[in-house]
């Protein structure tokens, strides 16, 4: 049992049986013991799919850890392993310092899990009445669940609708509800599977905003955040790991891993009224002969106006030297603007989403 | 003193479906219209077959049949309300971390005591218009129901335990259903199976665990059957064996189905 890290697991290997049987099913003569059935039986359930393959985290206490990676690479697996719905083959992992396998219920008693398939509402009852049944399922006392209800749909901006249908609800208020079923009981880690998932933009930017602010900086939770959406995981998250087909391709904070794939970044400058002559054909050279600059590229139209320039350079460099250089030409600079790698273009690199985009910015 | 938390935790289950029954206002009100009109029904069919069964219970058929139909409609629904429960809603509850007794009685409490609010009506109008001579013997009554909600709660809980790995109808309960329907003597006393059939085919219905929830129920209620005759306390046993054995091992086919779907990842599937 480890208890420096609110989750960990280790070597966490998970496999599904598939529906298709490449074995041809048994025949009268063909198994002779009952292990030979036993054995038939299991070939009969076809090939594995390995959902996890060594999956090995170390989240720690207070953190937003954010799970990204393509469909089917294995994030709803890992969370529901987390959260004792789904159970693995092979390895540990712990939450709380609990082994999911061995101590399901004191894993329970630690963690919330928001998975937007398991609803769980009943969509005659309303909202209120869908928070008490969860309430006394958690095993609050009546006043207590009654606080508790109250403060939670206040917080979720639902109070006004907590007596109306269940199927009522939009799915943004439904997914709000879900928060609220989720945080009854105050469990120091919070598990989300694609939370923002069909809300409209202002009302994920609201719950991002109520993950990060709320939960994770004022009331110290440890949240485990799975998505698709890169925007919302360099938005919120302390650090980042990509699962791609079962296994951990990266692990860091959002900006190590941008530049994880990439070492450099674009200095676009654009200029006011210059034409490009000899002399400023003299300056691109100097400038990509600095060190540090991986390349130059003017910007000139047809009519020789030297619009502007894009420079590679590398991700550390300190740019005062490049604006000297242009500074002594003369030239009156229109606007800077700095281009770095996002975690979209590291992201399609790890998982050889976008092997034509191994250079970005192009 | 304060009300032990599973106590709440299954006034919650049945507070839940007792507001989700009351939104459904058509399915209130046909629910209520089927039970009249399946006691007439039954009635007078019955009322013309008259077949005596005074070999089993020294009744009339007509008594025989509606208690019956009533015992049927009060103790069957136990079955098909546990059955009726939606995977993504066994994910959420089962993240609750309550325990698996209170998940299991809590989610088949509100159908029983729907059951038991419809049974009374059964029993007025069959008194009131079939002239059903009733005979019970209330501690029996009370010993019958009991073995009887165990036993189909065993049958219930294997049949939820294979469904939540086979995602659909189990053959068990399937077979048990069909000779049920066939040799349990709903509408008719097992005995009358030898005449039907061939004689000595009746031995089969006592296999069969709904015969026992018949016979035990309509034993209390047509018979006078007290406890304390040895031969009705030794029929009382037999029935009780079915719910010891079944009930334990409906218990642990639950509780490995939910573990085999974990370990094959389809808890959640349909």
């Amino acid at each position: 049992m480890t208890m420096e890290y609110a989750i960990e697991t280790i070597d966490l290997v998970k496999r599904y049986p598939t529906s298709t049987r490449k074995e041809r099913p048994i025949r009268g003569g063909q198994v002779t013991s009952f292990s030979g059935i036993l054995s038939a039986l299991r070939r009969m359930r076809g090939p594995f799919v390995e959902a996890l393959r060594g999956v090995n985290l170390k989240i720690k206490r207070g953190e937003i850890f954010g799970v990204l990676g393509p469909n089917g690479a294995g994030k709803t697996t890992l969370i529901k392993i987390l959260c004792t719905l789904v159970i693995h083959d092979e390895g540990e992992a712990y939450v709380h310092g609990f082994d999911v396998r061995k101590e399901p219920a004191e894993v329970l008693k630690n963690l919330q899990a928001v998975l937007p398939e398991s609803r769980g509402f009943n969509w005659r009852l309303t909202g209120r009445q869908n928070l008490e049944f969860y309430a006394l399922l958690y095993g609050l006392r009546e006043n207590e669940a009654k606080e508790r209800i109250d403060y939670l749909l206040e917080f979720t901006k639902l109070k006004e609708r907590a007596n109306d249908g269940y199927q009522q609800y939009s799915t943004g208020m439904q997914r709000r509800l879900l928060l609220c079923r989720a945080l009854l009981r105050s469990t120091p880690i919070l598990l989300f599977d694609e939370p923002t998932v069909g809300l409209d933009p202002a009302s994920a930017a609201e719950f991002r905003s109520l993950l990060h602010d709320r939960l994770a900086r004022e009331e110290e939770k440890t949240i485990l955040l799975s998505t698709l959406n890169l925007y919302e995981a360099q938005g919120i998250c302390d650090r980042i790991a990509i699962l791609d087909r079962g296994k951990i391709t990266a692990c860091d904070t959002p900006d190590n891993i941008r530049y994880m794939m990439f070492d450099e970044k674009i200095f676009d400058i654009a200029f006011i009224d210059a034409i490009f002559n000899d002399e400023f054909e003299k300056m691109v050279d100097e400038l990509e002969e600095m060190p540090g600059v991986h390349g130059a590229t003017p910007e000139v139209d047809l009519e020789r106006n030297f619009n502007g320039i894009s420079i590679r350079v590398n991700k550390n460099m300190d740019l005062s030297g490049i604006l000297d250089v242009i500074m002594k030409r003369g030239l009156k600079i229109r606007m800077i603007n700095t281009e770095e790698p996002t975690l979209e273009d590291a992201f399609m690199a790890i998982t050889g989403q976008g092997k034509e985009q191994r250079t970005w910015g192009s | 003193m304060e009300i032990p938390i599973e106590l709440k935790q299954i006034i919650a289950f049945t507070k839940r479906d007792f507001h989700s029954w009351t939104t459904y206002k058509a399915l209130v009100i046909t629910q209520i219209i089927n039970v009249f009109i399946g006691v007439f029904s039954w009635g007078v069919g019955a009322a013309y077959v008259q077949k005596p069964v005074s070999e089993m219970y020294g009744s009339d058929y007509i008594s025989f049949l509606v208690v019956g139909i009533a015992i049927g409609n009060l103790i069957m629904p136990l079955a098909q309300g546990f059955q009726a429960l939606n995977p993504w809603t066994l994910e959420t509850i089962l993240m609750t971390g309550i325990s698996t007794p209170v998940f299991v009685i809590g989610n088949v409490m509100w159908t029983y005591i729907f059951s038991i609010l419809t049974f009374i009506p059964y029993l007025l109008i069959g008194i009131y218009f079939f002239h059903v001579k009733l005979n019970a013997n209330i501690p029996s009554v009370i010993a019958a129901f009991t073995i009887s909600a165990a036993i189909l709660m065993g049958l219930a809980m294997i049949s939820t335990g294979l469904r939540i790995v086979t995602k659909s109808t189990d053959p068990i309960t399937w077979a048990i259903n069909v000779l049920g329907n066939l040799f349990a003597g709903i509408t008719f006393p097992v005995v009358y199976l030898n005449t039907i059939f061939f004689p000595g085919i009746s031995a089969i219905s006592w296999l069969l665990p709904q015969t026992w929830v018949y016979h035990l129920c309509r034993l209390s209620m047509l018979t006078n059957a007290s406890l304390l005759d040895p031969k009705i306390l030794i029929q009382f046993l037999e029935g009780s064996i079915f719910a010891v054995v079944l009930f334990p091992i409906g218990y642990k086919i639950f509780q490995w189905g939910v573990a085999r779907s974990k370990r094959e990842g389809t808890l959640g599937w349909y």
